[in-house]
């Protein structure tokens, strides 16, 4: 699934079938390469960001999530929030590589899968960091098989 | 090989750590002459209004010089602005403008930039000279690969004769004649 096809998607509890908000971004955690929060707008409790673990399901029409108590649990434990779609994307070694047009996660483990740039597709493996200014991803291991290339 | 880039264009370069923060970029570049390297970098904040910071960044602490940015693991790898610019024996403002002579005496020119190693080096591969009648009669500005036995002062900069032959007046082009002079060196 394509981070663009899960924005906009309301999110809806499963016990009491009421709409938490719509998911306005989804939180990267670069240090594992996961979704790990899910942030909404229009929200009319006071939950602005709901952690990846009380995600029950991201479908095509609706992200379902277990009970606005379990959504509202655990908040604190969101990291912080850096907008991945439209950063701009860095190597380790310095060397800019376009600009993230959109992202692939699978929407069972949260997992980031494949990033998309205007220069190519970046494994999600190879994501390093996510800050205020870049993505930085792992140097591509080079042909003739460099020191320390996985 | 390395990408090669004038010192002066690493001034103003981001410094931006893996995590993705932008935290500071170079003031200036601060070498060391006689070892051919970059000691470090002296750092401004990022901004309009920014000033100079008093930390530093000595160049052991860099991940890689890229094109578009300095690439460090984290902030806390600053050092006090002293280590860094104690350090250096000749800095850039003193190798700067300093009379370039070829090792049999002939005078060529003055220095003008420094050519150095993008990566994780530092290592300083050649200088610009504003070239004199002697290399140049049009006075172009020409690079010259640095010798293995560098001498260089606040008073003048020494190359090898042989560099002579190695000229080039753009920098893509010298990358490999760099290569072609190092070899040249070695089978001497």
């Amino acid at each position: 699934m394509l981070f663009s096809q899960a924005f906009g998607l309301p999110v809806i509890t499963a016990d009491d079938a009421t709409t938490l908000g719509k998911v306005a971004d989804l939180t990267v955690d670069a240090r594992d390469a996961t979704v790990a929060a899910v942030r909404l707008s229009g929200a009319a409790g006071s939950a602005e960001a709901l952690p990846w673990s009380a995600v029950e399901a991201v479908g095509t029409d609706a992200v379902i999530v277990h009970s606005r108590v379990v959504a509202e649990r655990g908040q604190d434990s969101v990291p912080a929030h850096h907008r991945a779609v439209g950063s701009r994307v860095l190597t380790e070694h310095g060397v800019e590589h376009g600009m993230i047009r959109d992202i692939a996660f699978d929407p069972v483990s949260g997992r980031i899968l494949t990033l998309y740039t205007a220069l190519g597709e970046i494994a999600g493996a190879r994501l390093m960091g996510l800050g205020s200014y870049a993505a930085v991803v792992r140097a591509e291991p080079t042909l003739t098989g460099a020191v320390g290339s996985p | 090989m390395n990408t090669l880039v004038l010192a002066s264009e690493l001034s103003g370069r981001v410094v931006v750590t893996l995590g993705g923060e932008a935290v500071a970029q170079i003031k200036d570049v601060v070498f060391d002459g006689p070892a051919g390297r970059i000691t470090g970098f002296t750092l401004s904040g990022r901004g309009l209004l920014a000033g100079p910071l008093k930390q530093s960044l000595p160049f052991s602490r860099v991940h890689a010089v890229g094109p578009a940015a300095v690439m460090i693991v984290s902030q806390s790898l600053f050092e006090d602005r002293d280590a860094v610019v104690g350090r250096g024996e000749a800095d850039r403002g003193r190798v700067l403008g300093a009379p370039v002579l070829t090792e049999e005496g002939t005078d060529i020119g003055t220095v003008a930039d420094l050519v150095v190693e993008t990566g994780t080096s530092g290592r300083v591969v050649g200088f610009e000279v504003a070239a004199n009648d002697n290399l140049d009669p049009q006075h172009r500005r020409v690079f010259v690969p640095r010798g293995q036995s560098l001498a260089v002062s606040g008073q003048a900069l020494v190359v090898p004769a042989q560099a002579q032959h190695f000229v080039t007046d753009d920098l893509p082009s010298f990358a490999a004649q760099v290569e072609a002079f190092l070899t040249h060196m070695r089978h001497r």
